[in-house]
């Protein structure tokens, strides 16, 4: 699973997330994306079920580019602890997205091969997604 | 499509003007370039969505009448879109003579399918989609097409091989890759990287090696922390 190989602090504050995503909202690489619709967390795990069920469904052939990175670490205290005593123990680690990041791309398979890949792979996310294709020349 | 845009000159400013404006279904926009003075306009976005979308797209020079003053020509200098809806937010014009030369951007269209990848089994990796070229307004081309249906495995086509006419001058690196088929190696790896991830996950001290690592540096910190104390005690006792 993706994580950092080092930072910083251990620990990190919930954070707010306002706005949307003013980078990382284009399709940078491929012809086809996968944008995410509302504000969260996607964690670490998230992403690797859907870059696997992405490389299951289109087997070989493709290119596949993922736009996030989980560098937000997660804490979490053990089941019947008593409050206080300190901040829990890292557990997992998220990416922050705001509405209209771009998550994966993906190039050289079908339109509808890749419209079928981003359902498969949204139905691991927790959130809103749409499918996004490069516009083409003429399309107006 | 329209080669004609109409505008009317814009007299308040301030973002709660133009979320009215856009909210009425217009969008500011600024013309400048050329010599003279920049001028703040309103425009309709659909117009500028049709030339935007349009086979020149970007490239495309039209004129804009902006009401009380000369028509200009001009053409799409930047944009912004809304992030979710993608709808336009504010457009820059850039006025444009026929003398001077432009810097633009072009897009490379790729026409036909590789042989690499129709019968070697490789994949086409399209890296530069845009390379900047400088030219006359009236010798800008749509887009630069270039046939990649010989193209086998290993064969790539740079900057420098695109067919552009002698009154374009290329001002991107020639040894620029535009793009190039390649063999399927990397994707065949990725089971063993799937492996290799459902490892680390089944493992999740690997995780914490990371962190017992810094761990120790703030235990390394508190054991100083408690040095100091002992310290003290023996400053106490000397005393």
């Amino acid at each position: 699973m993706l994580m950092p190989s080092k930072v910083k602090y251990r620990k990190q504050q919930r954070g707010r997330r306002r706005g949307k995503a003013w980078r990382g909202s284009d399709l940078s690489f491929g012809d086809y994306g996968l944008k995410v619709l509302e504000t969260g967390w996607i964690s670490a795990r998230q992403i690797e079920a859907s870059r696997v069920a992405i490389t299951r469904f289109i087997k070989r052939g493709g290119k596949l580019w993922i736009r996030i990175f989980p560098d937000k670490p997660v804490t979490k205290k053990p089941a019947e602890t008593r409050m206080g005593k300190g901040k829990g123990a890292p557990e997992f680690w998220v990416a922050v997205v705001k509405p209209g990041r771009i998550l994966f791309e993906m190039e050289g398979v079908s339109e509808a091969d890749a419209r079928q890949a981003m359902r498969l792979a949204s139905h691991k996310l927790s959130l809103p997604t749409q499918f996004v294709a490069r516009p083409r020349a003429g399309a107006a | 499509m329209t080669n004609t845009i109409q505008a009317e000159p814009r007299e308040e400013f301030g973002k709660n003007e133009s979320r009215r404006l856009r909210h009425a279904g217009r969008i500011p926009a600024v013309v400048y370039g050329g010599g003279g003075q920049a001028i703040p306009v309103v425009v309709d976005p659909k117009a500028i969505s049709q030339v935007l979308y349009s086979e020149g797209g970007h490239n495309t020079v039209f004129t804009l009448e902006i009401k009380g003053r000369t028509p200009a020509r001009v053409l799409l200098s930047d944009w912004q879109v809304d992030p979710v809806k993608g709808d336009l937010l504010h457009v820059d014009l850039f006025r444009i003579s026929a003398d001077t030369r432009l810097k633009l951007k072009i897009p490379v269209q790729l026409t036909g399918e590789p042989f690499g990848v129709k019968t070697e089994g490789g994949i086409l990796e399209f890296i530069t989609r845009e390379v900047e070229i400088e030219c006359l307004p009236d010798d800008i081309p749509e887009h630069i097409v270039v046939d990649i249906t010989e193209f086998k495995i290993g064969r790539n086509l740079r900057a420098g091989d695109l067919p552009l006419g002698q009154r374009v001058k290329l001002l991107t690196d020639p040894t620029r890759m535009v793009a190039h088929v390649i063999a399927l190696r990397a994707e065949e790896e990725k089971p063993a990287e799937e492996a290799v991830a459902g490892a680390e996950a089944a493992e999740p001290e690997v995780i914490r090696k990371g962190k017992a690592e810094e761990g120790e540096e703030g235990e390394a910190g508190e054991g100083g922390a408690e040095k100091k104390p002992e310290k003290k005690a023996e400053k106490k006792e000397k005393k």
